[in-house]
């Protein structure tokens, strides 16, 4: 039933179908959105499932880690700060494979104290082995939260489902709200593999030697793996029940585009428009959309940017002394393959800044005087009035 | 994990199915913790070294005959002290820092009143009678807390009594509106029923003395301050004993009163002289030569006067008292000279000293002139130290060699003229004329101080009689051992009272006892410093599971304790000790 939906209660929506059991979880700008809706199912009956209070993040994470290493299915949002205050227990929940699915609303790390959009929270927890889903739109994200617990699940590995601050958690837009009948038939009830019962006590986690820890990481990448396969599997799965289907990438126009802008988040949307008005004018422009980041399909990557001459990476992140994140990711995606696209790496929106049609025009336009890519990253829309006070 | 169902991944995960329990930590330890009670303050402050912690817990759980049965332990008289008491143990309470002390003394009348509502008797474990014979002078508090705890040591008490009924200071001094009689009768009947005789009407004559020398193996002399001082300036005698006036409202000998009343004085006899008057209907004005934060009245009875609207003449000193000649009959009957006084700038022992504002003076006219300014005891009991052979000075107590074993307490030897430090003169004088007959004179010192609560005066007749070494550590609890994250701001509950303008207009009880759950509420609010409450955080936050409850006592298992001190850091009320081991 279609529904007018803010986008932090697409992702309460999605957890209420999952039927998840146990929620733990710490307020934060923008994420709170998200819990308050999921208490009040708690406490109402619509929703059967344990809501743990918890002074914080590092404990809401523990405490999702204790309700999934005991086989129920555990959720937790969060943002920002609160992100960076999980990490240690980020690594814990992956390395003892748990089936963890967390809502990671992106907002900036202070300070300057911002709660505004900026992906440097999620995408700093890179390396933490949890699977990272970015959405672009409501709908995305009631799919893609709901597809989440089936991948965690089946890979026995956490799910990031991300999505920009206040832009999309709280903007309203009709989203699709199956029946529960009908997310029961894509997501049965969870069957856990790790499971710590008084009926057959054991210890899980303890020390692991030398011996044996490069084989534990290395099933990690194993599953990581087996997810970018499966993430389609189930996509299919989801489609036929759903009849939608977003993708790890979504590719527009890209079979004949000399420039192809890449794209995550909501800036997808904005940019689907500034492609149609540039075809329009005879431009051979193509939009590549990334949703999965983790594990980061590369393959897929290349192939749809391999035809391309140059490749304008839009990046509402950056890795200070190195460029935009995905821009990175992008060129160590292709330095392999031969001949391979130019990367422009272009820096936006950081904090919440507006990404208009018109920054997105000025990159194409950059993108396309510029032979060579001359610096790491290019920052557009700096005000250099600014920047100049300051340098002298 | 080896056996992979079509379609699942790998999992290769670390996982066990051996029992923890064969690691045993223990073997790290390098401090162990051990369930160690010590002192609450407010014990270590109570005279009668009451079990203030453990007797609020009980009352917390609603076991309030348990609480009531640990009270009478050391003290005979919850519901007098209930009501009279000073309590310094709410001085010291720690939770004043937090918030407001514990209502102790409320909690402990309305212990007292719920078990004579209950007809509770004391449950007291008597010893059998040893056939030694004490004779008791004086049935005040000392005098029947001494009969009381001899009795329960084996010893037959007779007690002697100058007035026609017992109590002494309790029954002629205190008057109904903060002590009903029917109160004070319920609690001494407890004490007449061990077998306590008390004759009345026979006062200690050198005759009576005497014949209890030859009758008796030892005496006890607990007859008070029952002289009065009095005024040493010109006319002093036309002023009329404030202690024998109250006596005569006790004994409802009293008509109504108008005209303005002095009561020189500033102690509690003084205000009670005062409080009893406007009852009668007079208008009292109670002159002091200090000022009225220098009274050596209790405070709590001064703001209740100065509620009842009696007015205090501070720094007046009286120098006169004259007849008023007048030929008005309606003029007031005395005139009262008085001279103005100030604060010197000196002082002595921490006490503002006054002198004479020069030469001023001041003339009142009034009805009546009483005298409060104290008593002394009498002529019989003014010992001169000639007479005396051996002897042993104790806090509250002396005992004195001579044809048989002298005892003086209450008044006559307490550093506080108080009744709760006449009661623990009894104890004391118990204990220490049993181990004058168990061993000797010499040995009463060193037993005396094994049964201290925490390093003071007070005494534990618990711990002497159990003859084991005190049950807590004498170390008392302060606040910043207390571990406040398990106590919430909570406000100490009140009971109601008669409004200030109605209580005046009779001699009933100002005060009421709490009510049940209100009992309990303020209860629940003490901290139980240094006792253990089972609350059982030290169980929970044990990180090896090694605190065992048994039979509901808790003790360590050393095979695990790993010595990392989170029970005794968690635990809320100092209740447990961290000690370094010593391998």
């Amino acid at each position: 039933m279609k529904k007018v939906l803010e986008g932090s209660h697409a992702v309460s929506e999605a957890a209420r179908l999952a039927r998840v059991q146990v929620i733990a979880a710490y307020p934060i700008t923008p994420q709170t959105h998200i819990v308050e809706a999921l208490s009040e199912y708690c406490s109402n009956g619509t929703l059967n499932a344990r809501f743990i209070n918890v002074e914080s993040e590092h404990s809401a994470m523990a405490a999702v880690i204790g309700a999934s290493s005991g086989g129920v299915r555990a959720f937790t949002a969060s943002s920002s700060h609160g992100l960076a205050y999980m990490h240690e227990l980020l690594h814990w929940a992956s390395g003892a494979r748990l089936p963890i699915v967390m809502a990671e609303v992106n907002r900036a790390l202070g300070p300057g104290w911002n709660i505004w959009t900026d992906q440097t929270d999620s995408l700093a927890q890179r390396d933490t082995g949890w699977i990272q889903l970015y959405c672009e739109d409501g709908q995305d994200v009631l799919d893609t939260t709901l597809l989440a617990f089936r991948l965690a699940e089946a890979v026995n590995l956490p799910v990031m489902v991300v999505l920009d601050a206040f832009y999309l958690s709280h903007t309203f837009e009709p989203v699709d709200v199956p029946d529960p009948e009908q997310a029961d038939r894509f997501l049965p009830p969870l069957s856990p593999r790790i499971r710590l019962s008084t009926d057959d006590p054991c210890a899980i986690n303890q020390l692991v030697a030398p011996t044996a820890y490069m084989e534990m990481r290395f099933n990690i990448q194993v599953a990581m793996e087996e997810a970018l396969l499966r993430f389609s599997q189930f996509e299919s799965e989801f489609e036929t029940i759903f009849g939608r289907n977003h993708g790890p990438v979504e590719a527009i126009q890209c079979e004949d585009a000399d420039i192809i802008l890449v794209t995550t988040g909501t800036v997808t949307s904005t940019c689907r428009q500034v492609i149609a008005e540039l075809r329009s004018r005879g431009e051979k422009v193509g939009l590549l959309k990334i949703k999965m980041f983790r594990p980061f399909p590369t393959a897929l990557i290349g192939r749809h940017l391999s035809r391309s001459q140059k490749v304008a990476v839009v990046d509402r992140n950056f890795s200070f002394g190195a460029s935009g994140i995905f821009a990175q990711e992008i060129r160590a995606a292709l330095c392999n393959q031969k001949p391979h696209p130019l990367v422009f790496s272009y820096v936006v929106g950081l904090g919440g800044r507006d990404i208009t049609p018109d920054t997105l025009q000025e990159i194409y336009d950059a993108t396309k005087t510029k032979t060579t890519p001359d610096q790491e990253s290019i920052w557009i829309g700096l005000n250099q009035e600014i920047i100049e006070t300051w340098r002298n | 994990m080896k056996n992979l169902s079509p379609g699942e991944i790998p999992l290769f995960m670390p996982r066990s199915n051996t029992s923890t329990a064969v690691n045993k930590t223990g073997s790290w330890r390098f401090f162990h913790p051990k369930y160690e009670e010590k002192t609450a303050p407010c014990s270590a402050a109570c005279p009668a070294g009451q079990d203030i912690p453990r007797i609020e817990m009980l009352a917390s759980w609603g076991l309030l005959k348990s609480a009531w049965q640990k009270i009478v332990l050391e003290n005979p008289f919850p519901s007098v002290c209930g009501r009279v008491c000073f309590h310094p143990c709410e001085s010291k309470c720690n939770r004043s820092n937090l918030d407001e002390p514990i209502a102790i003394h409320r909690l402990e009348r309305f212990l007292g009143d719920t078990a004579i509502s209950k007809g509770r008797k004391p449950d007291l474990n008597l010893k059998a009678t040893n056939g030694k014979k004490i004779a008791i002078a004086g049935s005040g508090p000392a005098g029947l807390a001494a009969a009381y705890f001899m009795r329960r040591l084996g010893y037959s008490c007779d007690v002697y009594e100058a007035w026609p009924e017992p109590g002494g200071l309790l029954r002629w001094g205190i008057p109904n509106y903060r002590l009903p009689r029917a109160i004070l009768k319920n609690e001494i009947k407890h004490i007449e029923d061990l077998g306590v005789t008390i004759q009345c009407n026979t006062p200690v004559t050198e005759n009576v003395l005497q014949k209890l020398y030859r009758e008796y193996d030892a005496l006890f002399i607990g007859c008070g301050y029952g002289r009065p001082i009095s005024m040493k300036i010109d006319g002093g005698n036309l002023a009329y004993d404030g202690l024998e006036f109250l006596r005569n409202v006790q004994q409802d000998n009293t008509s109504t009163l108008t005209g303005t009343a002095a009561i020189v004085g500033g102690g509690n006899t003084a205000i009670d002289v005062a409080r009893s008057l406007a009852r009668l209907g007079a208008t009292p004005l109670i002159v002091y030569r200090r000022r009225i934060q220098d009274m050596p009245a209790f405070a709590p009875e001064v703001e209740m006067a100065i509620r009842e609207g009696i007015a205090i003449k501070e720094l007046v000193s009286p120098i006169r008292i004259q007849k008023n000649r007048s030929d008005d009959s309606d003029s007031p009957r005395y005139i009262l000279t008085l001279r103005k006084m100030k604060v010197s700038k000196k002082a002595i022992r921490g006490r503002a000293r006054v002198i004479p504002d020069g030469e001023k003076t001041e003339i009142i006219k009034v009805q009546r002139i009483f005298s409060a300014i104290g008593a002394e005891a009498q002529a019989l009991w003014q010992r001169s130290a000639a007479e005396e052979t051996r002897s042993v000075t104790l806090s509250h107590c002396q005992i004195i060699e001579n044809k048989i074993p002298l005892l003086f307490g209450g008044d006559l030897t307490a550093p506080v003229k108080s009744v709760t430090d006449a009661i623990a003169s009894g104890k004391q004088a118990a204990i220490a004329l049993d181990t004058y007959f168990d061993t000797n004179l010499g040995a009463v010192k060193e037993r005396i101080a094994a049964c201290q609560v925490g390093s003071g005066p007070a005494l534990s007749m618990e711990t002497y009689l159990n003859d084991v070494q005190p049950n807590k550590n004498a170390h008392v609890v302060t606040y910043d051992e207390i571990n406040i994250d398990y106590f919430q701001t909570e406000s100490r509950v009140n009971p109601s009272f008669l409004d200030a303008k109605k209580s005046t207009r009779s001699f009933a009880e100002i005060e009421t006892t709490l009510e049940n759950h209100a009992a309990k509420q303020e209860a629940r609010r003490c901290f139980n410093c240094g006792s253990c409450n089972a609350c059982d955080y030290c169980r929970f936050y044990c990180p090896e599971m090694a605190v065992i409850v048994e039979k509901a006592e808790r003790h360590i298992n050393m095979d695990y304790c790993k010595g990392c001190g989170v029970c005794a850091t968690e635990c809320p009320r100092n209740a447990m000790a961290l000690e370094e081991e010593i391998k």
